[in-house]
């Protein structure tokens, strides 16, 4: 009794008192198990968090390909989401100096594959999903179970697409933001045809020399400011920026802008092209997501409760039962027309008899 | 930090959904695994409110099956079985390993698995060598179902009838104290608190008190760990002060138990039958099942409302909906002939906004109708019952002590059978001393509208052998305002106005006085007589250490018997009103309509008796 006691057991865990009393009764019956190591398998496994590859069963091969590979994609799901936890990280960053272009980039095609990927495998793993319950040793609950897996999993994917999704078009408008205040710095006075018409006042005021412009408009990064102050920012930002530099030198803010010129029509392009590949994304990712949308069943179950279907079979029994009197209503009538039916026939078999032959 | 068990119990549950590893905070502990859910009716009863499919699904749980209804083979597949621990689901568990059904068994107990089913559990899975299926066993401490954040119910059915029944053997009401012991053993470990014992002297609370204080003094004495545990799981869970654990027998007050109520919440439970926060309402022949707990945020708001009031505030909010929708489309639609680049800009992140907010708003509409339907019901029912004036009646006597003469007229007027006979046993709970040719007229009436009084005649026996019963409700007199009767004729959107505001508080329940006496712990006469159980003080020196005098800031009122909403509306309005707010749990045995109580009280008159088939030979 007192080993129930062992070490680290909280009030709650029995499980190593159950072992002590199996180990005692294994004992006085004399009875030799192959599985006497079963519990400190079991406890091995569980310290892992592996509990549900304890002792993989021989018989059900298609059933643990199945599960490993439903495991394996609830795990690359998982890595998915905290990639682009950290692609949302780089997308917020609103600064326009050390904007991460490239590795934002990078991470948004790493993280397009990896859903296109997982899409491939869901899909696979439905068809082997399918294959399963065609098969004739399957219960009806199992592949209850199995159809639940995928569709937890489509689910899953679902929600990280649309995440994905949201983060590209916070990207997006980000840049829009990004070439919106460019223009306004950029942007001469000698070009009376600015679209954004409110914004005339801020263009002239950009024009006029820096000091006035970084008091004006004090919120955002204005552009003579930094080139004043180039040194100590932009000492670690790129090939852009570095540019800059030689130019910002210059008092007169008009003539600076003049000679960026061309330096920013091929910035600009640079971002048209990065602006076109995030749409493009977004137009790929939402075909895959109607795709989803499409295969994964209506998950109404939001707000179900587990004793919900209690009252459902309570209907389906008074259902049932309708049905049944409605049956014996019919049978009864139907009586009746037989009844009827074989007086007609007997009659006319009377009548045939009597008066034809 | 406020003792919400609610949220204790769930923690615990999605613990054991997690196969008990602990769950790192917001996320699933192992998402990975996926599991299978197997329940007995206990169970499915206490997981039913608290816990939702989705939630399920959440933890990786793919299917939740009962324990005793057909199950297949899902092989491969760890199953969470979380049952109580008695012996028919014992042996369903054994076959089920033997059968080799799921891969591995993780056993979770309601409470605490004795020792004996224990042994019996490792015997049949030795026997049928499936000994490795059993992955874990674990004692939950879960035997209790909370439905509101401050209020539990043990459900354990009947319970006023076993300890009130003259011809119970000892054997058999020790057995349900012992029952009632242990559901609130597992309370309080769950809350991680040792709380100091309050009771009455005598009777079944201080039987309960008894057993309890030295369950819990074993406890703290072998495994000390299990309240230490919980305070640790708990975070900042551990507070200095320990709660007052008041337990109380429903013969205390039998009346709040009978009489009929005019706040939202109570009236839901009385007419409607609201079961584990569901009601069922009837509307076109169809049933349409409607939740009701704590995510609902106008039911968490007027729930100890009366029912005028709930009426008016549910126009309130249709009205404020409307508006917002109109807002909303206003700005939509309004400024589309300005094509000014940015005003696109700007109406499209209004559109954006609007399509944001709609979601919010077809929840707010949900609830809107939702509110809408049950209180039609409710004025149906109140109509054709015209329950406002036994209300009034019997809140008048309650509170005056004296009757009115019209009240036998009520007895053969609008009502059905069960309204009548409460009506009578308020009647009778409430006068100090009956005239016996009133009673008579009462019986009368009774008899006249074919009801079967086996319920009053055992009040009234159990009066006459205890006068000291009605004693608690003479005290507490205080004026009420006259019920308007007048109002329900008007249709539910113009009740509105011209209301005159009822009182619901205006009375104060006896057991929210005697809470609060002991609660303050100030010496007053009406608590001083009841006996103090300190688990954690050494034995013999019950009752002289200081610290289990009080004042406290949290109690745990439990009644023994039945319980209902309105005591725990009662009390929370207590708890409300004092500063700083102090925390009140409620719980009770089984949650009882005034319907269901009055049956019990039949019972009980049959079993003694009176009354019974043959009214006339019992006067």
């Amino acid at each position: 009794m007192s080993i129930a006691m062992g070490p680290s057991t909280s009030g709650r865990d029995r499980t190593s008192e159950f072992h002590a009393i199996v180990d005692r009764l294994k004992k006085t019956q004399g009875a030799t198990l192959p599985y006497a190591n079963g519990s400190s398998n079991g406890a091995v496994a569980n310290g892992n968090g592996e509990t549900a590859r304890l002792l993989p069963q021989p018989s059900g091969n298609l059933q643990s390909e199945f599960s490993k590979r439903a495991s394996q994609i609830g795990l690359s799901i998982h890595q998915t989401s905290q990639k682009l936890s950290k692609l949302a990280k780089l997308a917020k960053r609103t600064s326009m100096f050390d904007d991460p272009a490239v590795e934002i980039q990078e991470l948004t095609s790493v993280v397009k594959q990896d859903i296109t990927a997982l899409n491939a495998a869901i899909s696979d793993l439905q068809q082997i999903c399918e294959m399963r319950n065609d098969g004739a040793n399957q219960t009806k609950q199992s592949s209850e179970h199995s159809t639940t897996v995928v569709d937890t999993l489509k689910s899953r994917l679902m929600n990280t697409t649309k995440e994905f999704k949201d983060v590209l078009t916070l990207r997006t408008e980000n840049l829009k933001v990004h070439d919106n205040r460019r223009q306004l710095f950029t942007a001469s006075p000698n070009k009376p045809a600015n679209p954004y018409a409110r914004q005339g006042p801020l263009a002239s005021a950009a024009a006029a020399p820096p000091s006035a412009s970084s008091s004006t408009t004090a919120a955002l990064p204005p552009w003579g400011n930094g080139a004043t102050r180039s040194n100590e920012l932009f000492s670690s930002s790129r090939r852009r920026h570095t540019a800059d530099g030689p130019d910002s030198t210059q008092s007169q803010g008009r003539l600076q802008q003049q000679q960026l010129a061309p330096v920013q029509d091929s910035y600009m392009q640079n971002r048209a092209e990065a602006l076109q590949n995030v749409e493009s994304t977004i137009v790929e990712l939402s075909t895959i997501f109607t795709q989803l949308a499409t295969m994964v069943a209506q998950q109404g179950e939001v707000a179900i409760r587990i004793d919900e279907n209690m009252d459902e079979s309570l209907t389906n029994v008074e259902g049932a039962q309708n049905q049944l009197l409605k049956y014996l209503d019919s049978i009864s009538s139907n009586r009746w027309l037989i009844l009827k039916i074989f007086m007609v026939l007997i009659t006319f078999l009377l009548i045939f008899v009597v008066f034809v032959a | 930090m406020a003792l919400s068990l609610r949220q204790r119990q769930r923690d615990a549950v999605v613990r054991m959904l997690n196969l008990n590893h602990p769950v790192i905070s917001g996320g699933t502990a192992d998402e990975e695994v996926y599991k299978v859910l197997v329940y007995d009716n206990f169970c499915r009863d206490l997981l039913a409110p608290l816990i939702r499919v989705n939630d399920l699904r959440k933890h990786g749980i793919t299917l939740y099956l009962g324990i005793d209804k057909e199950r297949q083979n899902v092989p491969d597949v760890p199953a969470i079985y979380f049952v109580q621990p008695v012996q028919s689901n014992i042996q369903r568990i054994i076959v089920d390993a033997s059968r080799g059904m799921y891969e591995a068994l993780h056993l979770n107990f309601s409470s605490s698995l004795p020792r004996p089913l224990l042994e019996e559990l490792a015997t049949g899975t030795l026997k049928s060598d499936s000994l490795q299926r059993v992955a874990k066993v674990y004692d939950q401490y879960l035997e209790f179902v909370t439905l509101e954040n401050g209020m539990f119910s043990l459900a354990q059915p009947l319970s006023y009838v076993q300890l009130n029944d003259p011809a119970a053997q000892d054997q058999d009401v020790e057995a349900v104290v012992e029952s009632i012991a242990n559901g609130l053993f597992s309370v309080l470990a769950t809350l991680g608190v040792v709380p100091v014992i309050r009771c009455a002297r005598g009777g079944p609370a201080e039987m309960v008190a008894g057993v309890l204080d030295s369950r819990i003094r074993d406890h703290l004495v072998s495994r000390n760990n299990l309240f230490t545990e919980a305070g640790h799981m708990g975070g900042l869970g551990t507070t200095f002060q320990r709660p007052v654990l008041c337990l109380f027998d429903r013969n205390f007050e039998l009346s709040v138990a009978v009489q009929h109520v005019w706040s939202y919440r109570p009236l839901v439970h009385d007419i409607l039958n609201m079961r584990l926060n569901r009601v069922n309402v009837q509307t076109d022949g169809k049933r349409i099942p409607y939740e009701l707990d704590d995510s609902d945020s106008f039911w968490v708001a007027n729930a100890n409302a009366v029912f005028p009031q709930v009426a008016q505030e549910v126009e309130v909010r249709l009205s404020r909906y409307k508006q917002d929708i109109e807002e909303i489309s206003k700005k939509t639609g309004a400024n589309a002939e300005d094509f000014d680049d940015n005003e696109l800009m700007g109406s499209t992140t209004a559109l954006k906004k609007a399509t944001g907010s709609l979601p919010e708003l077809i929840e707010r509409k949900k609830i809107i109708d939702k509110h809408t339907t049950v209180a039609s019901a409710l004025l149906g029912e109140i109509k054709t019952r015209s329950l406002d004036s036994f209300c009034s009646i019997e809140d008048e006597m309650l509170s005056k002590g004296s009757v009115d003469k019209s009240f036998i007229a009520h007895l053969k007027g609008k009502g059905t059978k069960e309204d009548k006979l409460r009506l009578a046993v308020v009647y009778l709970l409430a006068v100090e001393t009956a005239p016996p040719a009133e009673l008579e007229a009462v019986e009368a009436a009774l008899r006249e509208s074919e009801v079967d009084p086996s319920a009053f005649l055992y009040v009234k026996r159990i009066k006459s052998l205890n006068v000291s019963l009605s004693s608690a409700q003479a005290a507490s007199k205080s004026n009420l305002g006259v019920w308007g009767g007048q109002f329900y004729e008007q249709a539910l959107s113009s009740i509105t106005a011209g209301v005159k505001n009822l009182l619901s508080g205006g009375r104060q329940a006896a057991l929210t006085r005697v809470v609060e006496a002991l609660m303050e712990g100030k010496p007053s006469p009406e608590t001083d007589s009841y006996l103090v159980f300190d688990p954690r003080a050494p034995k013999g020196s019950t009752g002289a250490a200081s610290v289990s005098k009080g004042p406290f800031k949290e109690a745990i009122v439990f009644m023994i018997g039945g319980g209902n909403y309105l005591e725990y509306g009662s009390l929370q309005e207590f708890a409300q009103r004092q500063q700083p707010t102090k925390n009140i749990i409620y719980g009770t045995t089984e949650i009882l309509s005034g319907n269901n109580f009055i049956e019990q009280l039949a019972v009980l008159g049959r079993k003694m008796g009176v009354g019974g088939s043959t009214p006339a030979s019992s006067s």
